[in-house]
């Protein structure tokens, strides 16, 4: 019993990272209409930065803010320089994927002479356990937790009582008739990428963290579980992508404490199939996977 | 140039070509953006070798842990490799064909390439995990010294008879009522559904098809290189396959034989000459080819999406038809 409450303790922070990942993901699809499979990569480059900033003796919570600054800016640059173009060139989803995939085999690959094979770990302070009753958590996975919380009301708040918000939703719902009402969907696009990118960095610096180690080959992983949250909540639904987090960080670490640890990205993958097979468009999305591609 | 080095070219070729034909059937002529390619090929690869291989409790074998080693003769592995990358496909393309979306099956795909990597990567007893299979019997090697120049010259032949076969194969099918069938499903799923095909049978069709011959591709690799392990089929390998069929052509067997030459055979040849001058530190020239083959893949893309051999155009009786190409290029947004 004791095994499955510190595995639920567990979990709460694990859908805490998930969910910081995943809410970027399922926002940039859901507004640029564009499945960024290098998302994991620059959630890895953001990692990487935060910890060579953390081994130049800055304090790990300062570093993710740098994290949060390098994904938004990389995202924004990948999107204005690649993405961009060839959607305005017409390239149709499957060609998107296509592309978004090659960025992410060039990101790693580039990064590699740089950072090397091996794992890295960032230098952590303050992690002596705290008891909140049953549960036995570090500061830092409390702080997790707590950051994630914050992140997601802010999403929340930004989409639902800000004008931007309102001009978002009016994007992803229609952006031709958005055009037309006068909302500049150039600018809406480009500032949602800067701010799921920032997502994107700090759920990178904050997996990175939460795991004991990462190396390179992380940001599929990273990728893969991100993926699972967004289509279980049904892609572009930031609200779905949320609920997934919440499923697939309970299940995957229930099942690491009755099961095997290895084995946490292969049950996401089962939910994700399960998902696939039952219902294709997700839990809250009305469309989703079923729609006509284009 | 010895007659072993010519003989890892041709038959690393061999095996390429052979992958990129039947990647070209599913990726260039169906439209089904096959992102787990690389896994049926393993399949073949893992189910040659525990055909032809002693079971692991042999005193040369018990090293490794795997489960079967059935010792049977060539070339029942070879076989046995192409029914297993169809098996495959059954399953897979039930769960990932049948109602998705098709930006949504290409990930879906990608994603089981990822998560069958780390399965077999981490569950050793059923083909030794991470260390992989080992001392995989050469096809013929009780009837032959396969250190003799011979073999080489004996495998080469194999290879080619296989290529010869699968060309054949893919060249039927392309050409055929079927292959105009498959070539109007991936130009406009929907007017071909009306039309009374049935995109998900067809679909399904070609994904055996493919994982058939991406089986074999595996067994005749395997066969040669005598070891298999999960880090030679992550999933940029097929990466590596995409870029070829785009380069070469995508719709066009020519073109997916040319790409597999320009690509995947050209870059090895270029990491081994620069390999041999020492440029740089040693994971810096690797690492940059993967760089290049993602830049070779958005400038094709941009550039000459047709690639270099464009698929025929195919005009029938009764005017000129143009081609709908939109099911990748898209349409040129106002």
């Amino acid at each position: 019993m004791s095994l499955l409450i510190a595995a639920f303790g567990f979990g709460l922070v694990s859908m805490s990272v998930i969910a910081l990942a995943a809410v970027g993901f399922t926002m940039q699809f859901g507004i640029t209409n564009m499945i960024n499979l290098a998302y994991g990569e620059v959630m890895i480059a953001s990692a990487y930065l935060a910890y060579y900033l953390n081994k130049a003796g800055i304090s790990i919570w300062i570093a993710m803010l740098g994290g949060a600054a390098f994904g938004a800016v990389f995202s924004f640059l990948i999107n204005r320089f690649v993405y961009a173009p060839f959607q305005r060139k017409g390239t149709a989803l499957l060609g998107m994927v296509i592309v978004s995939l090659a960025i992410s085999l060039m990101i790693s690959n580039a990064m590699l002479p740089i950072v090397g094979y091996f794992s890295v770990s960032y230098r952590e302070r303050f992690s002596h356990l705290l008891h909140v009753g049953a549960l036995a958590l570090t500061v830092n996975q409390i702080a997790i937790i707590v950051l994630a919380m914050g992140v997601m009301l802010a999403v929340h708040g930004l989409l639902r009582y800000t004008r931007l918000g309102k001009a978002m939703r009016a994007t992803a719902a229609n952006p031709t008739l958005a055009r037309n009402c006068g909302i500049p969907t150039q600018r809406v696009i480009d500032v949602v990428w800067l701010i799921t990118g920032g997502l994107c960095g700090l759920a990178g610096v904050v997996a990175a963290l939460d795991s004991d180690s990462f190396m390179i080959a992380s940001g599929a992983g990273f990728l893969i579980t991100a993926l699972a949250a967004a289509v279980l909540g049904g892609a572009g639904q930031p609200y779905g992508a949320m609920i997934g987090a919440v499923v697939i960080g309970l299940v995957t670490e229930l099942s690491a404490a009755v099961w095997a640890p290895d084995y946490k990205q292969v049950v996401a993958f089962g939910i994700l199939v399960l998902v696939m097979v039952l219902r294709p468009q997700g839990l809250l999305a009305k469309r989703g996977a079923l729609a006509a591609a284009g | 140039m010895n007659t072993y080095y010519a003989a890892n070219l041709l038959i690393f070729a061999g095996v390429d070509i052979i992958a990129c034909l039947a990647l070209n059937l599913q990726f260039g002529v169906s439209g089904v953006v096959n992102f787990s390619f690389i896994i049926f090929q393993a399949a073949g690869a893992y189910a040659a070798a525990i055909l032809s291989m002693p079971p692991d409790t042999a005193p040369d074998y018990s090293f490794q842990i795997y489960v079967g080693g059935y010792q049977l003769p060539f070339p029942i592995p070879w076989i046995g490799g192409a029914v297993a990358g169809a098996l495959l496909a059954l399953p897979v393309g039930v769960v990932v064909l049948r109602r998705l979306r098709a930006d949504y099956q290409a990930i879906a795909l990608l994603v089981t390439s990822i998560i069958a990597n780390t399965v077999i990567n981490n569950a050793r007893p059923l083909l030794n995990g991470a260390a992989g299979v080992a001392l995989v019997p050469q096809p013929l090697q009780d009837q032959f010294n396969t250190n003799a120049n011979s073999y080489q010259y004996l495998y080469i032949a194999l290879t080619a008879i296989c290529v010869a076969l699968v060309w054949f194969v893919a060249a039927r099918i392309v050409n055929s009522p079927y292959g105009r069938t498959l070539r109007a499903m991936r130009d406009n799923e929907i007017a071909a559904t009306a039309l009374g095909k049935n995109p998900t049978a067809l679909k399904m069709t070609i994904f055996t098809v493919g994982g058939a011959i991406a089986g074999l591709s595996g067994a005749i690799l395997v066969g040669f290189l005598t070891v298999w392990a999960p880090s030679t089929w992550l999933y940029p390998e097929t990466i590596i396959l995409f870029a070829a069929v785009i380069v070469g052509g995508r719709g066009n067997n020519l073109g997916a034989i040319l790409g597999a030459l320009l690509v995947p055979v050209g870059f090895e040849e270029v990491t081994r000459l620069l390999g041999r001058m020492n440029v740089g530190p040693p994971n810096l020239i690797p690492a940059l080819e993967w760089v290049c083959i993602g830049l070779f893949i958005l400038g094709f893309l941009w550039f000459r999406p047709k690639g270099v051999l464009p698929e025929p155009r195919h005009v029938f009786a009764g005017g000129p038809i143009e081609e709908d190409t939109r099911w990748i290029e898209g349409t040129r947004a106002s």
